[in-house]
């Protein structure tokens, strides 16, 4: 059973990515969207965490919440709502941290 | 596929129009919406009396028209409507309030609602946050 998880909290304001990452399972999949996608400012704490949970491939990011909040991303996929669409569906369950 | 969507945030934040934007691509792709839930806050983004500035995104006025042309089930907790004044005509006039803000398309109902809608779907998405 895979999942994706979603997170649309900034990253600067709670414990949502830190608790998400721990939980995140070998197959499971992290879309950040809205303030979450602060998470990948370059050199920031949040960042350096996400670069350290070795996610390559299974860390995905909304395209137009990076370019609305001019995040350089060189981390997450970027998708767009499509793209977010067919991740849904690719994974088992959609848990988003509400 | 068949999708339940549920949005938690009323018709200014940007997760609402992040819900509309994902239910949008999900008719696009040629998937079904078995139902919309709107839950806590969420029910803000179905009251008629959200007046948007002229110069932002009127959301309220956009999930309107989406579930109109689509003829989706939309539903509207009641519990969590009622408590923020998120009424149709007859609950209005059940709680002797002067007026109602919830027409067609939307229902008010329970939240037994979302659980039918997550079982009957291949997929819950839920939307809340900044």
């Amino acid at each position: 059973m895979t999942t994706l998880h979603v997170i649309a909290h900034s990253p600067f304001g709670d414990n949502r990515l830190a608790s998400c990452l721990r939980l995140l399972g070998a197959d499971d999949a992290l879309l950040l969207c809205g303030d979450a996608v602060y998470a990948l400012h370059a050199g920031s704490e949040p960042q350096r965490l996400l670069q350290g949970a070795n996610l390559s491939q299974r860390l995905f990011a909304l395209d137009e919440d990076l370019q609305a909040r001019a995040v350089a991303n060189h981390l997450a996929t970027p998708v767009d709502y499509a793209a977010f669409v067919q991740l849904s569906l690719h994974y088992d369950k959609v848990n988003s941290w509400l | 596929m068949k999708f339940a969507i549920a949005v938690f945030s009323p018709a200014h934040a940007p997760s609402s129009r992040r819900a509309l934007r994902f239910a949008e691509a999900v008719l696009a792709g040629g998937h079904e919406i078995a139902r919309l839930f709107f839950y806590q806050d969420g029910v803000h983004s179905a009251s008629a009396n959200v007046v948007t500035p002229q110069d932002e995104l009127d959301v309220a006025a956009q999930w309107r028209t989406f579930i109109d042309s689509h003829q989706l089930d939309a539903v509207v907790c009641i519990a969590a409507a009622l408590r923020r004044g998120v009424l149709d005509e007859a609950e209005a006039s059940r709680y002797q309030r002067p007026a109602a803000n919830l027409p067609k398309p939307w229902e008010l109902s329970g939240l037994g609602q979302l659980h039918e809608a997550a079982q009957s779907a291949d997929r819950l998405i839920c939307f809340g946050g900044d």
